[in-house]
């Protein structure tokens, strides 16, 4: 059929996406030089900023890759999200704000994307076809996300397609990751876009929920942007080519980018572009590239970066901060880079958020968005929290691409977890990030300064009890459960993991499971087989009762004490035939007697109780660990499975104990209640002390404030 | 009478009255370890017997989150408890206010208890009206003409490029509140001092009193008003560079915290003090 391509390479080129790789060797920074092997975009698109609207046309061509014959095409119309009050996203957004006014825009301010026109490249209209579907169930009906068209004639296995669209899109002002504020454009899920199609499952396409981000197939994307004269612009891609028509006052930049899953820019005429390069020689020294290759067990090639295209785009009033970003950003391409695999792109986009777009925080494939203010503190990690994060997406979702739908915290929680280790080894802890009328608090007062892992693991241990971290975005009880699970609570579990298996293998996991996922979709099952194969230990449980599970983990020291052994026992004994009692008064009476005559040293009986206080528990070959520490600095360590609620340990030794602690190591960074792993005999409490002045002293200037008022 | 003159007037009439530096610092010492003793055997109990207590930071998010999840059926009642506390507080520092004013304006008499506590129970019901009063003043402020403030500001936020003008109102916003609130408190002060210097039973006349009075001399009165209050914020900040240069190891640091933390008290309960002795001198020295 004429609008059916078999492309000579797209099995070759299948065959070097989809392959496993058997080894995080070999790997190369490069894209696939075959580019996306099934989907292919060139899109045409002028922004009215006047009108606040979009006019555009798309052509996609896109080939069957399952076995599968396909009648139909799912796409994505996300911008209908900010259509009206019926969407799913709206919807969502009103239960979530329990009558509070959400986030739905003010009359004339709704966002959406009409399809007028849907053809194959023959002709054929498939307009009529078109319908709104709601594949997420009844609980979305009214939802225009999701759109499906019917071919003529199903797609066989192998074949092509090629759709020819033309769309306008009405921008919404400001609702999430999206908008226009006067005349600044972010636009991001803009233009229709087919979903996933899966071998036996058919089209994985979702609608947009209000706890959810996004899944794609990667394709290669040419994309000719048109804007008024003046406007800065900035885009996924690199820049091939600028026109400018005199007459119409305009400029059509055409960006083009190979193997992505998405593709967004933003325009404003008042933005400040800069560029930089990472230059990766100047960025990682050779004794870094040496650790890392002996850590990974890589040659020195295999973990030699790349140079980068850094681009920075800028609001003028953040001008002091240039600097700043590129820092972040040079120090994420490198630990990125450096630990799991070299960043394949030539050009990643910096974005500082247009004002009031509500687009900040935001990733697309070799675009960001940033974040900052006016006034910062340098001690409190903002922007480069956001920065590093932003970018590491890139790595987690970017390339290696989970469905964001229904499973956030394979790209959410890993790349929470290597932001925490990346700001840990480029900036130490931060500030608390706490601002007061814009100006951040620590400019005032000492503010106490955290890593990244304490703040997620308060968020993890008050948070399991609500969902597991692997539910589907929109199934989780509230948004604030959502965020704690899929950010922090898979990045403290992941901490957690990284303890327990030790930096060599945990460095070697990660490498694999990036390097071996690159360009494709993995799902849960896929990592924990990465975890299994290299680690060489079955650690399914953990998934199994730590992620899927919303049992609370707590191990603890239930009791400690020291106590003499009594060289007689008192009560009645059998010796030599007789019977006879030994009194309290007869013990005393014979160890009189015994006088000044040579004794063995007094011994004590040192008994610690641990307990499983929480329902979760330890698995495989993972144990607890008990250190008990003896006044003369000896120590001994014992082990227990934890399957049981308790067990005791008992020593006999010359000497009282001093403490016993549990997990020393300090592996088990998810169990909720470290205060209780551990017990003193002494009671010296310096910190607790001035714990309780620094409360008494908070209670005395608060009853100073209430009293100021009467 | 000058503004530096008032305010020195008035140092010298709290230092000569030390007695009443003791009865309120007393007060709100005994009252904190009360309200904060819950929170003290939490801490007790959950660290005193474990090896992280003696590494635990004062603000430690890893432990501040255990207790919270610990303790978060417990939040509501800790929170109504200190509310309550709170509350208790206010109308017991109404009641001390009396013998506060009294002292202070009885400029050479010493402030023996037993005088102190007449003139709280004396004036007690006067200054509980005068409260109720104020609160008016307070919603009347906050309430209504804040909100005329904030509704003036809101094209200008609405319409702004950048962020610096919604930081800029903000700010400006902010200021007027404090300004407005500073204003209203003295107002209150100066009513306190017209119901216990004139001898005064009916609040409202005492009000009309203090109007009247700063009505004359608003700006001089307002000038000792903020002088003490940028005393204030001087010995705060000098208090926060000190607590934050003392050392985190050894015992020496903790005891030395401790007694610079209520030294810092201290300073507070004396510039509230001041507050009042100075407006008193402020006001004798211009008889209504």
């Amino acid at each position: 059929m004429k609008n059916r391509i078999v492309p000579a390479c797209l099995l070759l080129a299948a065959a070097i996406a989809l392959a496993p790789a058997d080894s995080i060797a070999g790997q190369e920074a490069a894209l696939p030089a075959a580019g996306a092997p099934g989907l292919r975009y060139e899109i045409w698109v002028e922004l009215d900023a006047a009108g606040k609207m979009l006019h555009g046309k798309e052509e996609i061509v896109w080939t069957n890759p399952t076995q599968d014959v396909v009648p139909d095409m799912l796409l994505h119309l996300y911008w209908n999200a900010f259509k009206n009050e019926a969407s799913a996203y709206m919807r969502e957004a009103a239960a979530e704000s329990q009558g509070v006014r959400g986030p739905a825009p003010d009359d004339g301010e709704w966002g959406w994307v009409d399809l007028t026109d849907v053809r194959l490249a023959d002709g054929s209209d498939l307009k009529p076809t078109l319908e709104y579907v709601t594949p997420d169930g009844p609980g979305t009906a009214g939802d225009q996300t999701v759109a499906r068209v019917l071919f003529p004639v199903p797609v066989r296995p192998g074949e092509s397609v090629r759709l020819r669209i033309e769309f306008r899109s009405k921008i919404p002002r400001t609702v999430a990751r999206s908008g226009y504020y006067r005349d600044s454009f972010f636009i991001g899920q803009w233009y229709p876009k087919p979903g996933v199609y899966e071998e036996g499952r058919g089209w994985n396409c979702h609608a947009y929920h209000l706890n959810s981000e996004f899944f794609a197939d990667f394709a290669d994307y040419v994309v000719h942007i048109t804007v008024p004269r003046g406007f800065t612009v900035g885009s996924s891609g690199k820049a091939a080519e600028t026109r400018t028509d005199e007459s119409a006052g305009t400029t059509t930049i055409t960006y083009r980018q190979a193997m992505v899953h998405d593709f967004a820019w933003m325009a404003d005429p008042r933005y400040l572009k800069i560029e930089r390069d990472f230059i990766a020689a100047k960025e990682v020294t050779p004794r870094e590239s040496q650790e890392t290759a002996d850590l990974l067990g890589l040659s020195l090639d295999e973990v030699r970066l790349p140079d980068v295209k850094m681009t920075l785009l800028i609001a003028p009033e953040h001008k002091g901060q240039i600097e700043r970003h590129f820092q972040a950003l040079r120090a994420a391409i490198k630990y990125y880079g450096l630990w799991y695999g070299p960043y394949p792109y030539e050009t990643v986009t910096m974005v500082d958020p247009p004002f009031r777009t509500g687009s900040g925080g935001m990733e697309y494939p070799t675009l960001f968005t940033a974040g900052t203010n006016v006034l910062t503190s340098k001690d409190q990690l903002s922007p480069e929290m956001v920065i590093v994060h932003e970018f590491g997406h890139g790595y987690w979702y970017g390339l290696v691409a989970s469905n964001e739908f229904e499973a956030a915290w394979l790209d959410e929680g890993f790349n929470t977890y290597s932001t925490t280790r990346v700001l840990a080894k480029a900036y130490g802890p931060g500030a608390l990030p706490l601002n007061f009328k814009g100006f951040p608090v620590d400019w005032f007062l000492r503010l106490p300064k955290v890593f990244d892992f304490e703040t997620n693991r308060v968020a993890a241990i008050n948070t399991v009890r609500f969902d597991p971290v692997t539910a589907w975005s929109w199934g989780f009880f509230n948004r604030m459960s959502y965020a704690a699970n899929v950010y922090m609570r898979a990045a403290t579990l992941l901490s957690t993991l990284e303890n327990f298996l030790g930096e060599p293998a945990w460095s070697r996991i990660m490498r694999t499971y990036h390097m071996r996922y690159r360009f494709r979709h993995p799902a849960k099952a896929d990592f924990i087989a990465v975890v299994n194969e290299v680690s060489g230990r079955d650690m399914t449980w953990f998934f199994d009762e730590l992620l899927d599970g919303t049992e609370a983990f707590d191990y603890g020291v239930g009791g400690l004490s020291s106590v003499k052994v009594p060289g007689h026992l008192r009560g009645v004994f059998d010796t030599n035939g007789a019977r006879e009692e030994w009194t309290g008064k007869r013990i005393e009476e014979a160890e009189a007697a015994e006088g000044d005559a040579p004794t063995p040293p007094d011994l004590f009986r040192t008994t610690v109780l641990v307990r499983r206080y929480g329902e979760a528990r330890l698995g495989g070959d993972a144990r607890v660990e008990v250190l008990v520490r003896f006044k003369d600095g000896t120590t001994e360590t014992r082990t227990w499975d934890g399957r049981a609620r308790w067990t005791r340990f008992e020593f006999v030794k010359p000497v009282e104990a001093e403490s016993a602690k549990i997990d020393p190591r300090s592996v088990w960074l998810i169990d909720e209640n470290l205060a209780n792993n551990s017990r003193e005999t002494a009671r010296v409490r310096r910190n607790v002390v001035k714990l309780a002045s620094q409360l008494v002293f908070a209670v005395q200037l608060v009853l100073h404030f209430f009293g100021s008022w009467s | 009478m000058g503004v530096f003159k008032a305010i020195i007037n008035g140092m010298g009439t709290t230092v000569r009255k030390p007695r009443l530096l003791v009865i309120l610092y007393v007060v709100n010492l005994v009252f904190a370890v009360f309200v904060a003793l819950p929170l003290l055997v939490l801490v007790q109990s959950e660290l005193g017997a474990s090896i992280w207590g003696s590494s635990v930071r004062p603000v430690d998010l890893m432990w501040l989150g255990e207790a919270v999840l610990k303790y978060q059926e417990s939040l509501p009642a800790l929170l109504a408890a200190a509310v309550a506390g709170g509350v208790l507080y206010l109308v017991l520092h109404i009641f001390l206010n009396g013998g506060i004013v009294g002292r202070l304006l009885d400029r050479e008499g010493p402030a023996r208890l037993a005088a102190f506590a007449g003139d709280c129970g004396r004036y007690f019901w006067r200054f509980v009206r005068l409260f109720l009063m104020s609160l008016l003043f307070y919603v009347l402020t906050l309430g209504v003409f804040m909100q005329l403030v904030s509704a003036l500001f809101r094209p200008l936020d609405e319409n702004a490029a950048t962020e610096w003008l919604p930081l800029i109102l903000s700010n400006v916003h902010f200021l007027i509140a404090l300004l407005l609130l500073s204003i209203v408190h003295m107002i209150i002060d100066y009513t306190r001092i017209a119901v216990v210097a004139d001898e005064e039973k009916k609040v409202l006349r005492a009000l009309r009193h203090a109007l009247t009075f700063l009505r004359k001399r608003f700006f001089r009165a307002w000038a000792i008003y903020l002088v003490i209050v940028a005393l204030t914020l001087a010995g705060s900040v000098i208090f926060h560079a000190v607590l934050g240069r003392l050392g985190a190891a050894g015992l020496a640091p903790v005891v030395v915290g401790l007694v610079w933390m209520q030294f810092y008290i201290i300073f507070r309960i004396w510039i509230r003090t001041l507050f009042v002795a100075a407006q008193a001198e402020f006001y004798r020295a211009h008889p209504y």
